[in-house]
């Protein structure tokens, strides 16, 4: 059993590696390829179908928002408007 | 294909810049609905659209360095005058928080009290947590210089572990602060004591979990081999910002810690 021990010390020891203990490789020349490919497509789309959907939700979720917003702020103001315009009389 | 012959970047169009300014309408108009309307959804939205920004903005510049190479010497050199003048502004914006702590404390009027700290104001004992948050910050200058010095000699591992202790004690202060902030005997109403104490660590907690974040991104940008021994600028801002913080600090403690008490 002490040999098994052993053993498995030696194999714990080896799957270390110099880099680094959570094996990050280093992707970065694939990415520098990905983002150099002449291919016309704009840097914030180059990624990949993440970058389309990221960018969509952000457009749609800021441009969205500040029509809502603009609505919101301006039933706000009328019904403000509304209830300044009708005094209520506290009995 | 054309290639330019110069070495300077001239950046592509991009939409973040006009997401960047809706979410910042979003958040102010959001925070008017929240102080005067009682709703936040307003507010959220702006946050989270000033999030979304920031993330693929800057993801974008990650881009077109590391992997399109187009942030050369010159470029470099205007990236760090940028760095330079945007802590320098953020100096000016804390000088204005100082110097309302000194307008009011120098002199304090009757209503207070004619003293410093005002009648019926128990203030924190320098000597307990507050000190114990500057030499958490400190030790924290000490460990970000061991990164650099680590990252230029190319030692990836202790880089790593450097850098990592370095964020664990920012996020130390924060909890420390948060719990103090909790455990307070006074409150930012209660009178301008508490304005200017609340006001001034306030915004300087925000910085802190501001660097935090920023030396996070470089934590993970390293893990992915992003940074070389020679060229690693994004950790030398987020080191240059990371020591901003702690100088205000220091003030902060010697001026409202320690000798407001």
């Amino acid at each position: 059993m002490l040999r098994n021990l052993l053993a498995l010390r030696q194999i714990g020891q080896r799957t270390i590696s110099t880099a680094s203990r959570r094996h990050f490789k280093n992707k970065v020349p694939e990415k520098q390829k990905l983002f150099q490919e002449d291919d016309e497509i704009p840097l914030y789309l180059k990624g990949g179908v993440a970058d389309a959907l990221l960018y969509r939700a952000t457009m749609i979720l800021t441009v969205g928002g500040k029509a809502f917003g603009m609505f919101e702020g301006t039933a706000y103001a009328i019904y403000e408007l509304a209830v300044a315009s009708f005094p209520k009389k506290q009995e | 294909m054309t290639h330019q012959s110069h070495a300077y970047h001239m950046v592509k169009p991009s939409p973040w810049p006009l997401t960047g300014a809706l979410s910042a309408l979003l958040m102010t108009s959001g925070l008017a609905m929240w102080f005067h309307f009682h709703s936040m959804t307003l507010l959220m939205l702006g946050l989270l659209t000033n999030t979304l920004t920031m993330y693929q903005w800057w993801r974008d510049v990650t881009r077109e360095s590391t992997y399109q190479g187009h942030h050369t010497p010159p470029v470099q050199k205007g990236l760090r005058y940028g760095m330079i003048l945007f802590i320098t502004s953020e100096v000016f914006f804390f000088a204005g928080f100082f110097w309302a702590f000194y307008h009011s404390s120098l002199a304090p009027t009757p209503q207070l009290g004619g003293h410093w700290p005002p009648t019926g104001i128990t203030p924190l004992n320098p000597l307990e947590v507050p000190l114990l948050n500057t030499s958490v910050l400190l030790a924290s200058g000490v460990s970000i210089t061991w990164a650099h010095h680590s990252l230029m000699e190319n030692n990836r591992n202790q880089m790593i572990q450097a850098l990592l202790i370095t964020i664990l004690l920012g996020l130390y202060f924060t909890l420390l602060q948060a719990s103090e902030y909790f455990e307070a005997p006074f409150t930012i109403s209660d009178g301008i004591y508490g304005s200017t104490f609340f006001v001034a660590t306030g915004f300087h907690g925000l910085h802190v979990i501001i660097g935090s974040t920023f030396l996070t991104i470089c934590f993970i940008r390293q893990l992915m081999f992003h940074f070389t021994s020679k060229h690693h600028f994004g950790f030398e801002a987020a080191a240059w910002y990371w020591h901003f913080v702690d100088v205000v600090w220091l003030f902060l403690y010697v001026s409202i810690y320690w000798w407001g008490s």
